[in-house]
This record gives C-alpha cells, sequence and structure tokens, in this order.
C-alpha cells in the first residue's frame, strides 16, 4: 500500500528513487498525442525507415515527469529544465516503464527545486529507450510564489 | 520506406520553424484532464496565480523534435539529443513559433553531430523556452540539401 504524502523541499531526498506504472504503447495513444502536439508525420501513422510505424520520440516525456505522482501529493509545480536522448524508436505494442533517481535538490531565489534523472526501457526485452533529467519547481505548500504569478 | 535524409543547413543557418496555436482541448489530450490541474482547471490556475490555464511545458519539447525530425530524423529518433529550459510560462490560446540555428558540426563516430540552438516565443516575441538539440547526420551520398 502507498502511503502519499504532499511534497516539499524537506521531504525529498537525494537518492530517493522512483518508478512509474508500465505502460503499454497503444496505436491510440500515438494519435492522441499526435493531435495533441498536432504532429503527423507519416512516420508515426504509416511507415519509417526503421521498418512499420514508430512513436514520436517524446511521447514517454510525461511517464518520467509523473513518476513523483506515485508517492507524493502535489499541488502545482512548474517544469524548469528537460533533458532527452532518444536510443531507440518507440513502438505501438511496447509495454515500458521508467525509472528514475533524485540527484539532487536546491534553492534558488528562494524557490525550491529538484532534479530527477531518468530511463525508460522496453519491459519485454530490458532495451533502453530513452534517457535524461528534468529540473521541477517545487511549489510551497501555502500557495504559490510571487515571482511565477501572471508572467 | 526509404530514408528521407536531408542535410541541416551550415552552421548560422537557421531551420525552418514551426507555428503553434494550442488549444484547451490539444492540453486536455497532453496533460489528462483532472480537476486541480494548473493546465486543465482554469478555476485552479487562478488560484495558484495563473491568468489562465497554462500549456504543459514539456509540450515544447515535442515541437523541438518536430522541428528536428525535418531533417535527417532517422539520426534524432536513434541518437537524438535535447536539453532546454522553460523560461516563461506559455497561456492556452498563445501561438508559439519554434525556431532553430544551426550551432555547430562535430565528429560522431562515421557521421555529423549537428547542434542546434533552439527556442520557443510566443506571439508577442518573447522566448517561452531556450536550448539546444542534435542530431546525428549520416554521411553519404544519400543525403540531400534542404
Amino acid at each position: 500500500m502507498v502511503e502519499f504524502k504532499p511534497i516539499s523541499y524537506e521531504a525529498v531526498t537525494v537518492g530517493e528513487e522512483f518508478r512509474s506504472d508500465d505502460f503499454l504503447i497503444k496505436p491510440e495513444d500515438i494519435d492522441t498525442y499526435a493531435y495533441a502536439v498536432d504532429d503527423h508525420n507519416p512516420w508515426y501513422f504509416e511507415d519509417s525507415p526503421f521498418g512499420g510505424k514508430i512513436a514520436h520520440p517524446t511521447l514517454l516525456g510525461n511517464q518520467a515527469l509523473l513518476m513523483r505522482h506515485s508517492r507524493y501529493l502535489l499541488n502545482a509545480g512548474l517544469h524548469a529544465k528537460m533533458q532527452f536522448e532518444f536510443l531507440e524508436p518507440l513502438r505501438a505494442g511496447m509495454r515500458v516503464r521508467t525509472h528514475g533517481k533524485v540527484l539532487d535538490k536546491y534553492e534558488r531565489r528562494e524557490r525550491h527545486y529538484m532534479v530527477t534523472q531518468f530511463e525508460t526501457r522496453d519491459e519485454e526485452t530490458g532495451t533502453v529507450l530513452v534517457r535524461g533529467q528534468f529540473t521541477q519547481m517545487i511549489f510551497p505548500q501555502s500557495g504559490v510564489h510571487r515571482e511565477t504569478t501572471n508572467r | 520506406m526509404k530514408p528521407q535524409i536531408v542535410r541541416y543547413p551550415e552552421v548560422g543557418g537557421e531551420l525552418p520553424p514551426l507555428t503553434k496555436t494550442i488549444v484547451q482541448r490539444q492540453i486536455d489530450c497532453y496533460s489528462g484532464v483532472r480537476p486541480h490541474s494548473i493546465h486543465t482547471d482554469p478555476e485552479w490556475a487562478r488560484k495558484k496565480g495563473f491568468r489562465a490555464p497554462l500549456v504543459q511545458a514539456m509540450m515544447s519539447t515535442a515541437y523541438v523534435s518536430q522541428l528536428m525530425m525535418q531533417f535527417a530524423g532517422e539520426g534524432f529518433i536513434r541518437g537524438g539529443r535535447m536539453s532546454v529550459s522553460f523560461i516563461k510560462p506559455v497561456f492556452v490560446d498563445e501561438t508559439l513559433t519554434v525556431r532553430g540555428r544551426v550551432k555547430s558540426r562535430d565528429p560522431d563516430g562515421d557521421s555529423t553531430r549537428v547542434t542546434v540552438e533552439v527556442w520557443c516565443e510566443n506571439q508577442d516575441g518573447v522566448k517561452t523556452m531556450v536550448g539546444t538539440a542534435s542530431g546525428i547526420e549520416a554521411n553519404d551520398d544519400r543525403a540531400s540539401k534542404k
């Protein structure tokens, strides 16, 4: 049983590990993503040089980003930085899972941040498909940082 | 399908920009609709200090990916890299222009890694995301200039 707790700068620990749920990439996920980002490259719907259809390389970004939701309650957050390295094509029919680890947390200009490294693998073959790291601002429970409002 | 290999511009050259006007339904599809979300719950967004729902920052990485895929797409799908910072929020119904300028071309094994300075700017010309992206360009005769 997972016990969810409110996220805070104090609660997050460097070295803490995350693990997403597994996710089956479905054709409808690729279709929905294409609509969301308005990118209908034929490689995603017809054929590609990799043999058959593939998926948008950034399709699984949210699986990585939302890992901390499997442990924490978040009232809001802002994404500050993102790094990707695309290693192998994603395809419908793959069952994938992302693992992550908190690399750092820091305070800058009265704002709190956490840095998480991640790696997404094909669950069946163990092949690493995408890896990278992201930096997210941790909002205080009391409200928002003054500087973030209505910019 | 035969690979479509189109060379990136030379160093200093700009990639053809992409323009995206982002509506709420696209944000809903990307982020998933839920209450208490700054992306899909207008009231919650206001409560958190934003005048309207925010476009999820990660959507800009998809636009950069699309920008890069116009050139040597294989070398972005397998070997592509991206490192970006989100410096200003983007609100629903805003229009982003995604731009890129080739920064360097460096040997990478038998190929060339092309690094592109990328950025997004809103309809007022304000940069919302800055960073770099790179892809592998094959060194062979199949490549053509775009």
